[in-house]
C-alpha cells in the first residue's frame, strides 16, 4: 500500500537537505506564491486546510494566527517561535523533518512569517539534536545567500538544555528569553503576550513544514486528505517492540493495527509475539490493550477510547512486559522532568515512583495500590500545565487497563515477570537523561 | 455600572471594581481563597502552589483563583460549597506536607505560620505518606544574617520574585528542578542585598528565618509595638516584636504611601545596637582616668554650671537623630533658658519644596524620574530605591542629568534641597523629594524653630552641646567643640564621646521613646516606645533641667507636640497622627526660587572620587557584627566605561593610587555612576585624594 506524502515529499528519490535540489522539486515556489498573497489569505488558506497543531494538542493553526493583534492593536514585534525541543518518549518525527526536510521547513516558516507579521523567527531546537540541528544551520546558511528567498526576516536557531518541560510553549518562551524554564499561567496567551511580552506564534516543527504544501494545494484540497477532525497527513514515530521502527507518514483514519503490522510500516512484533499493549501518542497518554487496535488511527477514534494522538508516538508493547515496570520507567521519567514550579506534579511524581517501586518490589498491600490511583487522582487536573496532570492519567491507565497483573505484585507477590521483562527499545530509563558532562566540566 | 463587575461567589452576590483579583474579590464578600504563593507586590500571579484552586462555572477544570480577575456574571465555588474544589485544596496540603518535616514545635514559625494555618483549616487530618521524607542539610546560612531550611520550603518562590522583581539583586535562585528544586545562590555566596530580610518575612514557612530570632521567642509570648524606623530619613512602618522587655526582632508595618511592607536590612536587623556593650546607662564626667560614672543629681548640677559658664554662646549640634519632641525640648531649655541661639542642624530645607510634596509611592506611577544625587538612593533612602525601579519595571524614564527642557510629570529626586526647590520650579516637576541625610534632620530643624527665635550670638561658643552619636562622628561638629571650653555630650555609646566630652548624658534609642518624627515627604510620624531604655527618658532630665532655668518644659511627649504643633504643625493632635499617618497636602507654590550657583568641577588627570556614605555605616551599625558582611568599605564603584577601559570587571580586584598611597579595593560596576569618576566610602582610606588611578 503506497502512502500520500505531503511533508516528507521527495525525500524518496533526492537529498532535499540541499536547496538546489529542493527548488529542483518546486521548493520554496510556496514561498514565491505565499508573498503574493496577502497575510490574511494566507490565515484563511490554513483554516479551510483544518490543519491542526502536530505539536501535540491540536489547535487549529489557522485560528491560532488568527488570534495574533494587528500592529495597530499591538504595536510590539510579532515574533515566530518553532518548538523544536521534540522531548516526548516516543516522538521523534521532527527530527527527522529537520535532518530531511530543512528547506522545506525554512520555507513554512518564512510563509508563516508573513502570515503572522513577524521579522523574527526563533527555531528552539532540543539540545541533544545535534545532527539536525547541524544540518539545519548549514540549510540557513545556505539561504544566505538568497536574499530573494529569505527577505528581511532573521531565523535565530536556539539550542535547548535538555529540559523535557521547555516543550511547553510557555517554558520555551521563558527558556528562550535567557530565564529558568517554568510554564507561564495562561491568559495571557502567547499570541498577546508571548516572547518579551509580545505577540508571538508557537508552532511545532511538523505544523510548520505542511504549510508550504497547503499553500500550494490550496487549504480545501489538503482538508481532502485523512478523516474528518484529522486532515491532511501526520508523521507517525512507530517503536519498541516492532519489526520496522521509524517514521511514517501517513493519512489519519488508518488503524492503529495497520500501523504496527502493515509490511511497509511497522512490519508487525518481532519472533510473532503478541502486542499486550500500545502507547498510541507518546508517553503521555492513555494506554491501549492488545485487544483495542482495531482503532483508527484519528482524533475522534481515539479520544472515544479516551486517549489521544498527542505527538504521534506509537509505542508498542509485546507480552512479555511489565505493566508495573512501564510504570516506573514512565513515572521516573516526569518524576525527573518535572520543572518544580506547582506543587502536585513535583510532590506528586516523586510519591508516584516512590510507590510503584514499593510494588516492584513486592513490598506494598491493596492499600498503596488505591494511594497510587489517588495520588493519581490528585495530581490530575490541578497542575498548572499538562506535565503533571498526563503523567498522572498516563499511570492510572496502566493500573485500570491492567489491574490484575499490578494486584499479582501485591503482599509479597513480586514482579510476576521478573527479570524477563524487556524494556530496551521502549522509551529510554532515566538514567539516559541525565547529563553528567556538567559535573566532568566543572570540577567539585 | 460600567467601571464596576457583578459575578456570585460561594452563592454570595458581589460587586467589585474591573480588574480586580480574584483573592480580593472573595474578600469583599467575606469569603477565604486560601494562598500560598500569591503576592501581588511581587508582581503578577505564578500560580506555583495551587492552594487557591476555585471551580468555576464553564470550566471543566479547577482553576488557580489567584492568576484571574474578577468577570461579570462568573460563578465561583470555592472550598466552602464545592467538593471538587476542598478535594483540590486537600490535595495541595497533602503535596506540600509529604516531604515537609512537620517540626512546628521547634519551628521559629510555629503559631503564625500560614502552613499550620491553611493545613488546620483545609489540609488532611493525617498522612498517606509511608516512605522516608526527603531531607537536605539544614539549616544553612543563606547569610549572616538568614537562616535556610530546605526541608520546611513549600517552593513557592515568594523569595525568589522578591529577588528578581522587587531588589532586582537576582542573587536569591532556585536551583534544581522538579522535586530536588532548592532555593539557594551562586556558588553559596552569601545573599548580601540591602533588601534581603524582608523574604524572611515573605516566606509563608519556616524555610527562611531571622539568625538573630530564632529560637528566641514564641508567638503566644511576644508584643508588637507600632512604631516607625528611626535609621533614615523613609521613616519606614515598623512593629517592633518584644518579649520581656527586649527587642526581639523588627518586622515590617505596610504603609502603602511610604514603604509597602518592606524594610531594608539596616532598619531591620540592627536592633542590637539597644545592647551594645558601649552603651551609656548613666551621667558620665570625665576624670584623669576616663569617664566616670555620676548620679543624676550631680550630673544636673554640673549641667546648670556647664550651661550658666556658656551663656548664650552655648551652641548645639544636632544629629537628626532627636525626636522633634527632643529637639523642641532642648530648644526650649537653651533658647528661652540662656537666650543660646546658636545651632548647628543636620538640614535646612527650603519651604518652596512643600509645594512639590507627594507621597512616596507616587513614584511608581512616574514616567520620567530624574535623580541627582551623590550617593546612591539606596545608601541615603534605601526604599526609595525601590520604588524607583518598580517605577523602572512599568516603563519610566530615568534621568540621571539635569534635563535641558520642561518635564511636566516628572519626578525629581535629589540630595541637595536649594538645588532640588529650583530645579523643580525649572523643570516644572510633577513631584520633588528631597532625600535628607539624617532621619529627623527636617524635625529637629522644625523643632528648633519653633522652640524660640532671635540671633546667635557672635562670640565663639564656649560650651558646645554634642547631641546624639552622629554629630560626635562629624568632623565639623568636632572642630567646633575643639574650640570651646566645654562639651556636653548627649549620645548612646561611650567611644562616641571619648574624648570629645567633658560631660556625657545618656540618650535613648528610637525604639525606646515616644515622640515624633518628619520624614523626607514632610510626613509627621510616631515612634511608641517598645521597650524601657536603661537610662531616664531625654524629656525628663531635661524638664528637671529646665526647671534651673525657669523654662517650663512637659516631661510628656504628647504635651510637648502639642505645643509645636500648634506652632508649626496646625494644631494636629498626636492622636491624629494615628498608626498610619497621613501625608499633609501640597503647599502652594510660592515665589520663583532663585537658582544656586553653579558647583564647579575640578578636573585633573585620573578619576574624580566621589565619597559616599553607604547604608550599612555608622555608630548603630557598628555595633551590630550579624551586618558585618553587608558593608562595602573595601569597595570601589566604577562607571562601566572606565572598567572596559581598564580591563575590569565586576569584582576584580584593583589598585587605587593617589599621590604615592596604594590600596586594593574589590572593584564594582555601578550603571548610574558618571564616567571619570570612581565611588569610594566615606571610609574607605583617607589618604586618598580627591583624584586617583585605578588599574587592575
Amino acid at each position: 500500500m503506497s502512502h500520500k506524502q505531503v511533508v516528507m515529499a521527495g525525500t524518496d528519490t533526492r537529498d532535499l537537505t540541499k536547496l538546489a535540489e529542493y527548488e529542483a522539486v518546486g521548493g520554496y515556489a510556496s514561498l514565491a506564491k505565499a508573498r503574493t498573497l496577502g497575510p490574511e489569505q494566507i490565515t484563511n488558506e490554513l483554516m479551510a486546510s483544518e490543519l491542526r497543531g502536530r505539536g501535540g494538542a491540536f489547535f487549529p493553526t489557522g485560528r491560532k494566527w488568527s488570534f495574533v493583534p494587528s500592529p495597530e492593536q499591538n504595536p510590539n514585534p510579532h515574533y515566530l517561535v518553532i518548538n523544536a525541543d521534540e522531548s516526548e518518549p516516543g516522538s521523534f518525527k521532527d527530527n527527522e523533518i529537520i535532518s530531511r526536510v530543512p528547506h522545506r521547513f525554512i520555507e513554512g516558516c518564512l510563509i508563516t512569517a508573513h502570515a503572522v507579521l513577524a521579522k523574527h523567527v526563533y527555531v528552539y531546537i532540543r539540545g541533544e539534536y545535534l545532527g539536525p540541528y547541524e544540518i539545519l544551520v548549514a540549510a540557513l546558511e545556505e539561504l544566505k545567500q538568497r536574499p530573494d528567498l529569505r527577505g528581511d526576516v532573521t531565523i535565530v536557531v536556539h539550542r535547548g538544555a535538555g529540559a523535557y518541560i521547555c516543550g511547553e510553549e510557555t517554558a520555551l518562551l521563558d527558556s528562550l528569553e535567557g530565564k529558568r524554564g517554568q510554564p507561564r499561567t495562561k491568559p495571557p496567551f502567547p499570541a498577546i503576550a508571548g516572547l518579551y511580552a509580545s505577540p508571538t506564534v508557537v508552532n511545532n516543527v511538523e505544523t510548520i513544514a505542511t504549510v508550504p504544501a497547503i499553500v500550494e494545494m490550496g487549504g480545501a484540497e489538503y482538508a481532502k486528505l485523512g478523516v474528518p477532525n484529522s486532515r491532511g497527513t501526520r508523521l507517525i514515530s512507530v517503536s519498541g517492540h516492532v519489526e520496522r521502527g521509524g517514521n511514517y507518514e501517513v493519512e489519519p483514519g488508518i488503524s492503529l493495527k495497520d500501523l504496527i503490522f502493515a509490511p511497509e510500516l511497522g512490519g508487525g512484533v518481532p519472533g510473532g509475539r503478541a502486542v499486550k499493549a500500545v502507547i498510541p501518542g507518546g508517553s503521555s497518554t492513555v494506554i491501549l490493550t492488545g485487544d483495542e487496535l482495531d482503532v483508527g488511527y484519528d482524533f475522534d477514534s481515539l479520544l472515544a477510547k479516551n486517549t489521544a494522538m498527542g505527538s504521534a508516538g506509537v509505542i508498542v508493547l509485546d507480552e512479555r512486559v511489565c505493566m508495573v515496570q512501564l510504570g516506573i520507567r514512565v513515572s521516573e521519567f516526569y518524576e525527573h522532568e518535572s520543572c518544580g514550579k506547582c506543587t502536585p506534579c513535583r510532590e506528586g511524581t516523586r510519591w508516584m515512583t516512590q510507590i510503584l517501586r514499593k510494588l516492584e518490589a513486592g513490598e506494598a498491600t491493596e492499600r498503596e495500590l488505591d494511594l497510587l490511583l489517588s495520588v493519581c487522582d490528585r495530581i490530575n487536573g490541578k497542575c498548572l500545565c499538562p506535565l503533571g496532570d498526563t503523567a498522572a492519567m498516563a499511570i492510572a491507565s496502566y493500573v485500570a487497563k491492567f489491574r490484575d497483573e499490578f494486584v499479582a505484585h501485591l503482599d509479597g507477590g513480586a514482579c510476576p515477570c521478573g527479570d524477563h521483562s524487556p524494556l530496551d527499545g521502549v522509551l529510554a530509563p532515566v538514567a539516559q537523561h541525565i547529563h553528567d558532562h556538567a559535573s566532568e566540566l566543572v570540577p567539585a | 455600572m460600567t467601571d464596576h463587575v457583578t459575578l456570585t461567589i460561594d452563592e454570595r452576590t458581589v460587586t467589585v471594581p474591573k480588574g480586580t483579583g480574584l483573592v480580593e474579590t472573595a474578600q469583599a464578600a467575606g469569603i477565604e481563597i486560601p494562598v500560598f504563593c500569591y503576592e501581588p507586590r511581587l508582581g503578577p500571579p505564578v500560580g506555583a502552589c495551587r492552594m487557591c484552586l476555585v471551580e468555576i462555572e464553564g470550566m471543566p477544570k479547577l482553576q488557580a483563583g489567584c492568576t484571574l480577575t474578577a468577570q461579570e456574571g462568573m460563578v465561583v465555588r470555592t472550598a466552602r460549597t464545592s467538593p471538587l474544589a476542598s478535594e483540590g485544596q486537600n490535595s495541595t496540603l497533602e503535596f506540600i506536607l509529604v516531604n515537609h518535616p512537620l517540626d512546628c514545635p521547634v519551628c521559629d514559625k510555629g503559631g503564625e505560620c500560614p502552613l499550620q494555618d491553611l493545613t488546620f483549616r483545609y489540609g488532611p487530618g493525617n498522612t498517606r505518606m509511608t516512605f522516608d521524607k526527603r531531607t537536605q542539610e539544614k539549616p544553612i546560612p543563606l547569610s549572616p544574617t538568614i537562616a535556610l531550611d530546605r526541608e520546611r520550603c513549600i517552593l513557592c518562590y515568594r523569595c525568589t520574585r522578591f529577588s528578581e522583581s522587587v531588589s532586582e539583586d537576582n542573587d536569591l535562585v532556585p536551583l534544581n528542578r522538579g522535586a530536588n528544586t532548592v532555593i539557594g545562590t551562586f556558588e553559596d555566596q552569601p545573599y548580601r542585598s540591602r533588601f534581603s530580610g524582608n523574604v524572611v518575612e515573605l516566606c509563608p514557612v519556616g524555610a527562611l528565618t531571622s539568625t538573630q530570632y530564632r529560637f528566641e521567642a514564641r508567638p503566644w509570648d511576644i508584643q508588637e509595638s507600632p512604631s516607625v524606623c528611626g535609621l533614615c530619613p523613609v521613616g519606614c512602618n515598623i512593629s517592633a516584636t518584644t518579649r520581656e522587655g527586649k527587642v526581639k526582632r523588627i518586622q515590617s508595618r505596610n504603609h502603602p504611601q511610604i514603604d509597602e511592607g518592606w524594610l531594608c536590612d539596616k532598619g531591620r536587623f540592627t536592633y542590637g545596637h539597644l545592647t551594645a556593650a558601649d552603651r551609656i546607662k548613666t551621667p558620665l564626667l570625665k576624670g584623669e582616668a576616663g569617664f566616670e560614672p555620676l548620679e543624676w543629681d550631680d550630673a544636673l548640677d554640673q549641667a546648670e554650671t556647664l550651661l550658666r559658664a556658656g551663656g548664650d554662646t552655648v551652641v548645639t549640634a544636632f544629629s537628626g537623630t532627636e525626636s522633634t519632641e527632643q529637639a523642641y525640648a532642648l530648644g526650649r531649655l537653651l533658647r528661652a533658658g540662656l537666650g543660646a541661639n546658636g545651632a548647628v542642624l543636620p538640614e535646612e530645607i527650603p519651604t518652596a519644596l512643600d509645594a512639590y510634596r507627594a507621597p512616596l509611592s507616587s513614584i511608581r506611577d512616574a514616567t520620567t524620574i530624574v535623580i541627582l544625587t551623590r550617593d546612591l538612593v539606596a545608601d541615603r533612602a534605601p526604599i526609595v530605591d525601590l520604588w524607583v525601579k518598580a517605577a523602572r519595571r512599568n516603563g519610566a524614564t530615568i534621568l540621571t542629568e539635569i534635563p535641558e527642557e520642561k518635564l511636566e510629570d516628572a519626578v525629581l529626586i535629589s540630595d541637595n534641597a536649594a538645588h532640588a526647590a529650583w530645579l523643580a520650579q525649572d523643570i516644572d516637576a510633577k513631584s520633588a523629594f528631597y532625600l535628607p541625610r539624617t532621619p529627623n534632620g527636617r524635625g529637629v530643624a522644625d523643632a528648633w524653630s519653633a522652640a524660640g527665635d532671635g540671633e546667635a550670638s557672635n562670640e565663639e561658643p564656649r560650651v558646645v552641646i554634642v547631641s546624639g552619636d552622629d554629630a560626635a562622628a562629624d568632623p565639623a561638629v568636632r572642630a567646633l567643640a575643639a574650640g570651646a571650653d566645654f562639651v556636653i555630650g548627649i549620645g548612646l555609646f561611650q567611644e562616641s564621646f571619648e574624648g570629645l566630652a567633658d560631660l556625657v548624658l545618656p540618650a535613648t534609642s528610637y525604639l525606646e521613646r515616644d515622640g515624633t518624627t518628619v520624614n523626607l515627604e514632610g510626613r509627621v510620624q510616631r515612634q511608641r516606645r517598645a521597650v524601657i531604655a536603661p537610662c531616664p527618658d531625654e524629656l525628663a532630665w531635661i524638664s528637671k533641667l529646665a526647671e534651673r532655668f525657669e523654662v517650663e518644659v512637659s516631661p510628656h511627649a504628647s504635651l510637648a507636640f502639642e505645643e509645636i504643633s500648634g506652632r508649626i504643625y496646625g494644631g494636629v493632635s498626636f492622636a491624629e497622627i494615628g498608626e498610619q499617618a497621613p501625608l499633609p497636602p501640597a503647599a502652594e507654590k510660592g515665589a520663583p526660587v532663585p537658582a544656586p550657583k553653579p558647583v564647579q568641577v575640578p578636573v585633573a588627570d585620573g578619576l574624580r572620587v566621589i565619597r559616599y556614605r553607604p547604608l550599612f555605616s555608622g555608630p548603630v551599625v557598628d555595633r551590630v557584627p550579624e551586618v558585618e558582611f553587608q558593608k562595602a568599605d573595601h569597595e570601589v564603584g566604577m562607571n562601566p566605561a572606565d572598567a572596559r577601559e581598564r580591563g575590569v570587571i565586576d569584582g576584580d580586584m584593583v589598585t587605587v593610587n593617589s599621590r604615592g598611597n596604594f590600596h586594593r579595593f574589590k572593584a564594582r560596576i555601578v550603571r548610574d555612576l558618571p564616567a571619570g569618576t570612581v565611588r569610594l566610602s566615606t571610609y574607605a582610606e583617607g589618604d586618598l585624594t580627591e583624584f586617583v588611578a585605578v588599574r587592575k
